[in-house]
């Protein structure tokens, strides 16, 4: 009788155990769960921070200072003091008005996109455009010197004005099977100063590649079609050619 | 006791095992959904593609039969549009671009030659014989496809294959025999679009518009060593501590603009800040120019910096040129230079020149524009005064300056009345052809705190 008792408070307790794990691990692996991977890369700069503002975007801003070294703090998005002394000093690194408020320029400069309010162009500009060229730049060709990265990006706006080629930006980048970076998601990292520099370059009008279609790594290519392209210029690992 | 103790062991590996297995089936789940998912994604890319090619077929048969202008304009308004949205969805296929780079330009130039006929016709043109014969072509080849698509279509569904599994494969090596049917009727078809005739036509596709060559460039070659040289003298002041050339392919010589590409290391700056630069073969001009450098701590106002660019074009020999946008960014400010004669502007002679706010050096140089596109021009008087062409602007355009100009149309120039002004808030410039009167051209002009872009 006691043998039989404590043999079924074992099978409750393990039953319960059981049950509680497997719920447990439903709820956190099920898949009506599913994480917002992307939720880290689309923060939008939608309002002016200064002194004393708070949230994500200031987060945001704060991550960016600190990784090219202006904020030694907390990414903790409170604008405080340390936080006004690194955009200032970002400012006027980069030739920006320096009044320690993250407007519509110091944004674009830290790669923030943007929306612009209600004015009579009423949001018609080119951030949407340097920001993704700017992600392919960085998981394309990190490694590459300055003149490769613009080269790269060269390419891809070489490509919207091609007949054989999507005729937008994105419609280019992502392209099913187009670039590496995009399939591996390299793409969805955060563009650093320098890509972010050769998009804005590429975008207003220099092309090192003069007029390319392709380019490769000739290490790396395993696509056999792209050995049947003309190459016309080398730049770092990429061959760039028609 | 005993007894339980022995218990432990096993009971915390069958645990593990269920989470494991829990874990697994819910990761197959997952997996499933997002491949059912892409799937119904690709599949509704098909169908779409399949009925905008069925509509553009249908619609270029009409308007071979259409014999009133206003009816064919409706009709290639239709077919640019379902054009349009075939190319931008066929681009959204999980296939390569070397399988479907033909295709993508079949209906790129579909929609283009569409909106060139369109034009003719505002302008009051009948569609010549040859026209007709172009889009007898465009008619068969858009057939085509359709029948190829209601082939795979075939095949689709009755072996229910899915397309998403050709994502996976990298254009290599096929192994699924289903995806064969899909990717090499595909193929098939784009050998064949690749040797359709050249449409000859005035648009942004038309493939003498992508094969132009530059015919502001004249003179001799130059070699290697002389297009060195020019590089040094180019950059003149800068202590050089070293150039080198960029390895140029072997087929260099069929690029837009051939050219040799340098790479210069100044003395007082370290190794990886180069200063790059493009010397054509031709005539051996400096084509580009661009120092990289990084610029701190910008004082220079806007105003001096457009003097000093001024005064570089002028010390490089390049008269004549007359600065019009200005954008700033990342601590520079990037000027742009138009070509003038007789007072009347030449958009298409185009030069960039950035200055760095710091010290005032040009740190960019760009004037591929400029040899693409110069040439001795006679300018032509126009034939409808300035009164005139205000009359074809629309009346509430209020009006801040006006000009001759000459702008770009397709592969020709055409001499125009330039009408800068606002209207409902916004800053627009209109182009009145200023010989026949018609409304060539309106940009819109974005300014903000850092400059001016159109669009």
């Amino acid at each position: 009788m006691k043998k039989g008792e404590i043999h079924l408070k074992k099978f409750i307790i393990i039953t319960t155990a059981l049950t509680m794990i497997f719920l447990s691990i439903f709820l956190f692996f099920g898949p009506e769960n599913p994480k917002l991977i992307s939720s880290n890369y689309t923060v939008f700069a939608e309002r002016v921070l200064y002194w004393g503002t708070q949230g994500q975007d200031v987060k945001t801003v704060q991550d960016k200072l600190s990784r090219w070294g202006f904020y030694d703090g907390k990414a903790d998005g409170i604008y405080g003091a340390r936080t006004y002394r690194a955009v200032r000093k970002f400012q006027a690194k980069h030739g920006l008005k320096v009044d320690g408020v993250v407007g519509l320029a110091t944004a674009r400069a830290l790669g923030l996109p943007h929306a612009v309010g209600a004015t009579a162009s009423g949001g018609v500009n080119r951030s949407a455009d340097e920001y993704l060229l700017a992600r392919a730049i960085h998981g394309e060709a990190r490694g590459e010197p300055y003149v490769g990265k613009v080269a790269v990006a060269a390419v891809v706006l070489n490509r919207t004005r091609s007949s054989s080629f999507p005729n937008t930006i994105a419609g280019v980048i992502y392209q099913p099977l187009a670039f590496t970076a995009v399939a591996d998601g390299q793409i969805n990292l955060t563009p650093n100063m320098d890509s972010i520099k050769a998009a804005r370059d590429a975008l207003n009008g220099w092309d090192p590649t003069y007029g390319c279609l392709y380019y490769w790594n000739p290490a790396t290519a395993t696509s056999k079609w792209i050995w049947s392209r003309k190459v016309t210029l080398k730049i770092g690992k990429h061959w760039f050619g028609i | 006791m005993k007894n339980r103790k022995h218990l432990i062991p096993p009971a915390i590996l069958a645990l593990l095992l269920v989470a494991a297995l829990v874990w697994g089936y819910n990761q197959n789940q997952i997996r499933k959904q997002h491949e059912i998912t892409l799937e119904n994604y690709y599949q509704r890319l098909f169908f779409d593609v399949k009925k905008h090619i069925e509509n553009v077929q249908v619609n270029l048969s009409k308007a071979l039969v259409a014999n009133s202008k206003e009816r064919n304009v409706l009709l290639f308004s239709q077919i640019v549009s379902e054009a349009t949205s075939a190319h931008s969805k066929l681009g959204q296929m999980p296939l390569t671009h070397a399988e479907v780079a033909n295709t993508e330009k079949f209906l790129n130039q579909a929609a283009d030659y569409s909106t060139f006929l369109i034009q003719r016709h505002l302008q009051g043109e009948e569609i010549t014989e040859e026209q007709r014969e172009a889009l007898n072509g465009l008619q068969g080849n858009s057939a085509r496809f359709n029948g190829e698509l209601e082939n795979i279509q075939g095949s689709l569904s009755d072996q229910n294959f899915l397309l998403g599994s050709m994502s996976n494969n990298q254009g290599g090596e096929i192994e699924e025999a289903n995806a064969n049917i899909f990717q090499t009727s595909l193929v098939q078809l784009d050998k064949e679009f690749s040797k359709t005739p050249e449409l000859i036509y005035d648009g942004p596709f038309a493939d003498q518009m992508v094969n132009r060559k530059p015919v502001g460039l004249t003179g001799n070659d130059v070699s290697l060593e002389d297009a060195a040289k020019i590089a040094q003298e180019f950059l003149g002041e800068v202590s050089i501590g070293g150039i080198e050339a960029f390895e140029a392919g072997e087929h260099v010589d069929e690029s837009r603009i051939p050219a040799y590409t340098f790479n210069v290391f100044s003395q007082s700056q370290n190794e990886d800040m180069a200063i790059y630069l493009g010397v054509s073969k031709k005539g051996g001009k400096v084509i580009w120019m661009a120092n990289p450098r990084p610029v701190t701590g910008g004082k220079m106002s806007v105003k001096d910096a457009e003097e000093r660019a001024k005064r570089y074009l002028q010390d490089k020999g390049l008269f004549n040129m007359e600065p019009n946008y200005s954008l700033k960014y990342d601590g520079g400010v990037l000027f742009t230079f138009t070509n003038t004669q007789d007072d009347v502007i030449i958009y298409p002679d185009l030069i960039k020149v950035k200055v760095a706010l710091d010290t005032g050096e040009i740190v960019g140089f760009d004037a591929s524009a400029y040899y693409m596109n110069h040439k001795d021009r006679t300018i032509t008087d126009p034939h409808l005064d300035q009164g005139g062409a205000r009359a074809k602007v629309k009346e509430n355009f209020v009006i801040d300056s006006t000009r001759l100009a000459i702008i770009p149309k397709g592969k020709d120039e055409v001499l125009c009345y330039e009408f800068k002004g606002k209207h409902n808030q916004g800053d627009f410039i209109v182009y009145i052809n200023a010989l026949d009167g018609s409304e060539e051209q309106i940009l819109q002009i974005i300014q903000d705190e850092n400059g001016t872009l159109t669009f």
